[in-house]
């Protein structure tokens, strides 16, 4: 007997229907598996033939064919262990024929029946909502990721037994209920909040501005000043996510199998802090399965490099692509595959090899040369994209006495979050969302300056020795200090403000 | 010119030979007019002066230089012959003194550095010596400049000789200054005493070429002394008539040039902030004076100081940068610029 399951199979995070087919017939008791199946796929056997025996079903001692249609293209994992023991039990007459038929079947099989958690649900139901497909029945534990979905009508079961009564007829089970999606609802959803960060305020400001406008940020600091910290507080003022970005965050985070079940869908801005000997691969996706990378596991939220400078030169070259376009391109021999990479990067680095440059209290010991040699590290291009760079100082304990109350990230986002929509309502329909992002045409559009803020800005390039391309730079963020302030000119103190934060274009450094 | 009271009286005082005397007597009275009760003296010198076609300039007129107040032991009458106008505070002044006993490089140095003075319209002030003082005088005439001589003798007595028509020369173009009297000879210990007048009428004193223990170098120390910037010239380490300005440099007291751009420089980069101070807003001001207190104060110091908001400060900063006010440091520390 024959019988054809819906599956499902991913390929990045666009996916495209499997058909099951398995065919029970007299001969050799045997068990073949065809249609391009990775290793994980074909050990199906074993836990298939166990869980079907320990769930009380018979295992036919026949011989089995499985086949994974189309067949020329690869499917990967342990989500097709449910659809084949369906198929199995089906094609043995143990369940009515066609009951199956409306549902795409996905999940793991434990040994002793029970189902698994499996990675990329949520991909798989957006992708397969998009191809057409209405019912699923998924494990359990993935019931909270697909209930975020609406407009599909999805069974979790958590036993293969639970899923033979449901297609036979026997129990009744109901469509796991939405959810409605709020990006409060939990709180405290960072165990991190700005007012842990005593002084600073120099570069508590920088940081406000580089979120408020999504700008890319560098720390220029010694070891120890908080600069970590400072970076794990930048998704806690950063807007809440929409549904939509949450969802986007999701699927990537479930195709790379990080998801948190009990949560179901992503909430908090990912925060993504990759070691310095981080591959390639590892950052911007790939490997064999061409998974996601570290900017796309990102997206939507914060990247953050410690110690760029370290980082070896390929790797961080790597970076420019997927800053400017916000996407990055995996391709491998047999595919060419997209993830989505929106992310704010955000990075440190010491002064000086040893760190001390600039204090005032601790000797620095390296030469200029060495110092050169740090800095250059990173090439003009990557630089060219980030638009503040700060120093955050190591300070002793009787300058920080000064310091008053820090503020909590709340009251930050709040200003945040209104620059926010000053800018979306000024960019509305044209691609763009923050200041960051401006072509040079709305550069020339929205940052028209005095002749005194002309006069300042040539002055400031000339005394300051900055070079030429840091100017975009300085707009783009005085424009944005602007925003905060809710001016709709950009005012001399906004770009005389703005070229504070441009340490790097100093001559000074070198 | 009209003298008044006061003027009488201090050019009366002006014929004490005694320094100490002078200075006593000056330190006692609670104002010059009460230190004579009869003025017959001065009239009679007065009508002297006039004959000759000097001006006293005294302490408590409105044309007496004010760098010069600012001195320890100010000369109580300035005696001058020429353009007076070369002592208002518009005229940039630098005193340019040197050995005597002069070299063909020290003739050459001051040649280099007059003429560049001249050019930029600065006032050579010089002592009217033999050497390297000549030398400076004459070249910032040749150059069109204007110059100031001060004398260790009466400022209508021509010393030494050889310089008489320099003396003549300088009179019609430049200023001839002296403290002491018309018709005073000269003497050895005057000329350390007029010293003082040299620096103390300069913004800087540029020693071109001079020996150990010799007079430019009394003027090196007073400069010091009075605050005036000190530049030397460096010679030759086997140069006796370099010995002076070499130790100079060696213990770090002057800076040394080598070029007249060395000292335009400075005090252009100089004059641009002095132009900049006047349009100080209070809150700049305020900066600077923060700044002042200490050698460098960090971003956060400033802030709780200043009481800005650190959008404001960081703005204010930059600015005050820009503009050359301030320098910016590593790690987020600011220095007030340009500190010569």
């Amino acid at each position: 007997m024959l019988a054809k399951v819906n599956s499902y199979a991913l390929n990045g995070l666009e996916g495209f229907g499997v058909s099951v087919e398995v065919d029970v017939n007299a001969g050799l008791p045997a068990y073949e598996v065809v249609g391009l199946a990775d290793t994980a796929v074909k050990e199906s056997r074993e836990r298939v033939r166990a869980a079907i025996k320990n769930s009380l079903l018979d295992y036919p001692i026949k011989k089995i064919t499985v086949n994974l249609a189309p067949a020329d293209s690869k499917k990967e994992g342990s989500i097709y262990d449910l659809p084949i023991a369906v198929g199995i039990l089906a094609a043995t007459e143990q369940l009515p024929a066609h009951s199956y038929k409306p549902y795409v079947i996905v999940g793991e099989l434990s040994l002793d029946g029970s189902l698994r958690h499996i990675k990329g649900l949520m991909p798989i139901l957006l992708s397969a909502m998009q191809n057409g497909y209405t019912r699923f029945i998924v494990p359990e534990s993935n019931a909270k990721e697909a209930s975020y979905i609406s407009g599909i009508e999805v069974y979790a079961f958590s036993s293969l037994t639970e899923v033979t009564k449901f297609l036979s007829g026997e129990s009744d089970c109901k469509p796991v209920p939405a959810t409605t999606f709020s990006a409060q609802q939990a709180e405290n959803r960072y165990n991190v909040d700005f007012s842990e960060v005593k002084g600073q305020l120099f570069a508590r400001r920088a940081m406000e501005i580089a979120v408020a406008g999504g700008h890319n940020i560098l720390m220029i600091g010694p070891p120890g000043a908080g600069k970590t910290l400072m970076a794990k507080c930048v998704p806690t003022i950063m807007p809440d996510m929409t549904f939509e970005e949450a969802v986007e965050v999701t699927k990537i985070h479930s195709v790379a199998g990080i998801l948190d079940a009990g949560k179901g869908i992503v909430t908090a801005r990912p925060f993504r802090t990759p070691h310095h000997t981080v591959t390639v691969p590892a950052l911007m996706g790939g490997g064999a399965k061409a998974k996601p990378g570290e900017v796309s596991l990102a997206h939507n939220g914060v990247l953050f490099l410690d110690e760029m400078p370290e980082y070896q030169r390929q790797t961080l070259e790597s970076l420019r692509q997927p800053l400017e376009d916000g996407t990055v391109t995996v391709s491998r021999a047999k595919q060419s595959l997209d993830y989505p990479a929106k992310f704010m990067l955000v990075a440190s680095m010491n002064p000086c090899p040893c760190g001390n440059f600039g204090s005032k209290t601790q000797q620095c010991r390296c030469t200029a040369a060495e110092i050169r040699r740090y800095v250059s590290r990173l090439s003009g291009p990557l630089l060219d994209r980030i638009d503040l760079q700060v120093e955050v100082d190591g300070i002793s304990y009787e300058e920080l006495r000064f310091s008053p109350p820090a503020e909590s990230s709340a009251d930050i986002k709040a200003r945040v979050e209104k620059a926010r929509a000053l800018q979306r309502e000024r960019y509305k329909g044209s691609g763009v969302h923050t200041n960051a992002q401006m072509t040079n045409a709305q550069m020339k559009k929205f940052c028209t300056l005095s002749p005194d803020c002309e006069r300042i800005l040539e002055t400031a390039f000339k005394k300051l020795n900055m070079t030429a391309r840091a100017s975009t730079r300085v707009l783009k963020v005085a424009r944005t200090i602007a925003d905060l302030e809710g001016s709709a000119e950009i005012k001399v103190n906004h770009i005389t403000e703005a070229v504070q934060y441009r340490s790097l274009d100093r001559k000074y450094w070198e | 010119m009209e003298y008044g009271n006061g003027d009488k009286a201090l050019i009366m005082l002006s014929y004490e030979t005694s320094s100490a005397k002078r200075r006593a007597a000056l330190e006692n009275a609670e104002s010059p007019e009460k230190l004579y009760r009869d003025y017959s003296h001065a009239d009679v010198a007065i009508a002297e002066m006039n004959k000759k076609g000097i001006v006293a300039i005294t302490l408590c007129s409105d044309k007496y230089p004010s760098s010069l107040k600012q001195i320890y032991d100010p000369p109580c009458v300035l005696y001058c012959k020429g353009d007076i106008s070369l002592l208002s505070e518009q005229t940039e002044r630098i005193a340019v003194v040197g050995t005597r006993a002069v070299t063909r490089y020290g003739k050459d140095v001051t040649r280099e550095f007059s003429a560049a003075f001249a050019k930029a319209g600065i006032c050579v002030v010089s002592g009217l010596a033999r050497g390297v003082d000549s030398q400076a005088h004459r070249v910032a005439l040749e150059e069109g400049g204007k110059t100031i001589a001060v004398l260790g003798c009466g400022a209508d007595v021509i010393y030494p000789p050889e310089n008489a028509q320099l003396y003549a020369d300088i009179a019609e173009k430049g200023l001839i200054v002296s403290e002491y009297p018309p018709a005073t000879p000269p003497h050895a210990f005057r000329f350390p005493e007029r010293n003082r007048i040299i620096s103390g009428l300069s913004k800087g004193v540029l020693v071109t070429e001079a020996g150990r223990g010799s007079g430019s170098m009394i003027t090196a120390d007073l400069a010091i002394e009075q605050g005036r910037d000190l530049y030397v010239v460096p010679g030759s380490i086997f140069s006796q008539t370099s010995r002076g300005c070499n130790d100079k440099i060696k213990e770090l007291q002057a800076a040394a040039v080598t070029c007249p751009e060395d000292i335009l420089g400075s005090r252009e980069q100089r004059r641009q902030n002095d132009d900049l101070a006047v349009q100080l807003t209070l809150e700049q001001a305020r900066i600077i004076s923060l700044l002042e207190d200490c050698e460098s104060a960090h971003f956060s110091e400033l802030l709780a100081k200043s009481g800005l908001g650190v959008n404001e400060l960081t703005a204010l900063l930059s600015e005050m940068e820009i503009y050359g006010f301030i320098n910016k440091l590593g790690g987020n520390y600011y220095s007030v610029a340009g500190r010569l």
